[in-house]
């Protein structure tokens, strides 16, 4: 079970020896960008409550835990992934705005082969949507995993996109599950 | 001089007695790097007029007399020769590397531009249409700006947290100047006797006295800046992370107030006639117009997919 979600959740790829020219901050030339949003049969603030608590990833179906310090408070809180398989993602909140029902933070630390990105950056908002439901906006901003010139294909732009936009699918459906399943 | 005052003179009667504004003003031509095309923005009418297919990831810009307009495309690796006013690419000058910032010398005879992982500065003879000479410059170049007298050449040499100071002439580096962490666009004033950096890593703006070749001093912007523009003694930072511009003051280097804007504001100008700072939000795709005087937003404008601007993209339309 754990590795079927791990599967769906990470790209996995048999990787070739990559000559990275530099760590860091170092990213591809254009970034890319995506917007996934689902409307959710909930009140709006019933579903930010939902997704409150920056430390709390439970509900992205193949992380495992989630670890971290600082509350919600920008630019001191960090939070630690770990997903199903092991391998762990290092993030940091540097905007977080409890009226506006959203936040924003920044991978610090990912493996390209458990996500294929650079310097990504995102913001997940609840907003009131028709007849007192909402609807969930969760926006990325990042390059691709590949940093210089030309490529491979698994660390393209196209990989990219695919792996965050299935990400993000993958926690707004099960949100929408979290709370439409009782119904 | 008397030209510009005749053309202020005739704009100021133009939109105010006659009431023909849109006709006379201004255009912004935007980079759309993630929809490949560059927007025509029309300042007056405040909506797309033209757009204009240009391949490859179009991402900076440079805009010297306003008849042309020079484009980098990050992936195509060239630079794009658009006649503004016929909105026809007619030259297309391949570079050996990822191009990004881009500067146009103010007499019309060369542009600048940078090759991001090389890292070098390339000069561009443009009647010849082609690369005549290239320097060493520090890391991941960005930003390229050039004085107004087209002596100095200033690149944004981001992840040699410095800037790289270059006599235009003999296009030898003269100097480097250390600034903050990592800075990413680069913008002289109009004497040019300082430089700006925007520290895209440790959100301040360096300001540097291109003479001396020393650092005056710096200023504490919003999160992750990328580029600034000067109005009306203050100096305005697109902060991407913070989605704000950051307005401080030139004279004494402290902020004034931030101002809230789109998502990723990136290029950013002012107007020829020092009144109005057009703000280019990369995630929201809209150019934003704020008066650089009240610090109000006056104008949201919608243009193509992942409006970059990185450079100077104004020109007048008389």
């Amino acid at each position: 079970m754990a590795g079927r979600i791990e599967k769906s959740l990470l790209i996995v790829i048999a990787f070739a020896a990559l000559a990275l020219p530099q760590a860091g901050w170092a990213h591809g030339p254009s970034r890319q960008k995506i917007t996934e949003t689902i409307e959710i049969d909930a009140p709006p603030a019933k579903v930010w409550a939902a997704i409150v608590d920056f430390h709390d990833m439970s509900w992205l179906p193949g992380v495992a835990k989630t670890t971290g310090e600082g509350g919600n408070e920008p630019d001191v809180a960090t939070r630690q992934l770990t997903l199903d398989g092991g391998a762990t993602i290092d993030e940091s909140l540097y905007k977080y705005d409890a009226g506006a029902m959203s936040y924003s933070y920044r991978i610090d630390k990912v493996d390209v082969k458990v996500l294929p990105v650079n310097n990504y950056s995102s913001t997940i908002t609840v907003l009131p949507a028709e007849g007192g439901k909402s609807t969930v906006e969760w926006r990325g901003a990042f390059y691709r995993g590949y940093p210089n010139n030309d490529p491979p294909p698994e660390l393209n732009d196209d990989a990219a996109i695919k792996a965050v936009t299935a990400l993000y699918r993958k926690g707004l459906d099960n949100l929408k599950k979290k709370f439409e399943a009782s119904k | 001089m008397i030209g510009a005052q005749a053309k202020a003179c005739f704009t100021w009667l133009c939109a105010v007695v006659l009431g023909c504004g849109p006709a006379v003003g201004a255009e912004a031509f935007i980079t759309d790097q993630s929809g490949d095309e560059v927007s025509v923005l029309d300042l007056g009418l405040k909506h797309v007029v033209a757009r204009i297919p240009v391949s490859g990831k179009p991402a900076g810009i440079a805009m010297a007399d306003g008849r042309t307009a020079y484009v980098t495309s990050t992936e195509g690796k060239h630079v794009s020769v658009i006649d503004t006013a016929s909105r026809k690419i007619v030259a297309q000058i391949a570079i050996p590397d990822t191009p990004l910032g881009i500067a146009a010398d103010p007499a019309g005879g060369f542009i600048y531009v940078a090759g991001f992982y090389q890292p070098r500065l390339y000069k561009i003879d443009l009647k010849a249409g082609a690369i005549v000479a290239s320097i060493e410059v520090g890391a991941s170049p960005s930003g390229v700006a050039l004085t107004p007298d087209g002596t100095l050449i200033v690149t944004a040499d981001r992840d040699d947290d410095q800037i790289s100071i270059i006599d235009a002439k003999t296009f030898t580096r003269k100097g480097t100047v250390k600034v903050g962490a990592h800075p990413f666009g680069v913008t002289v004033d109009p004497r040019g006797e300082r430089a700006y950096a925007a520290n895209v890593e440790s959100n301040t703006i360096s300001v540097v006295d291109l003479k001396a070749e020393t650092l005056l001093g710096s200023v504490a912007t919003g999160k992750r800046p990328y580029a600034v523009a000067l109005a009306k003694g203050r100096g305005f930072s697109t902060d991407q992370y913070g989605g704000t511009v950051s307005v401080f003051d030139l004279a004494t280097l402290k902020p004034v107030k931030r101002i809230s804007v789109g998502d990723y504001p990136e290029g950013i100008e002012t107007s020829a006639d020092g009144n109005s700072v057009y703000v280019v939000n990369w995630f929201s795709n809209e150019v934003w117009a704020i008066d650089a005087e009240t610090l109000a937003v006056t104008a949201k404008m919608p243009v193509g997919d992942g409006p970059r601007a990185f450079g100077t993209f104004l020109r007048e339309t008389l």
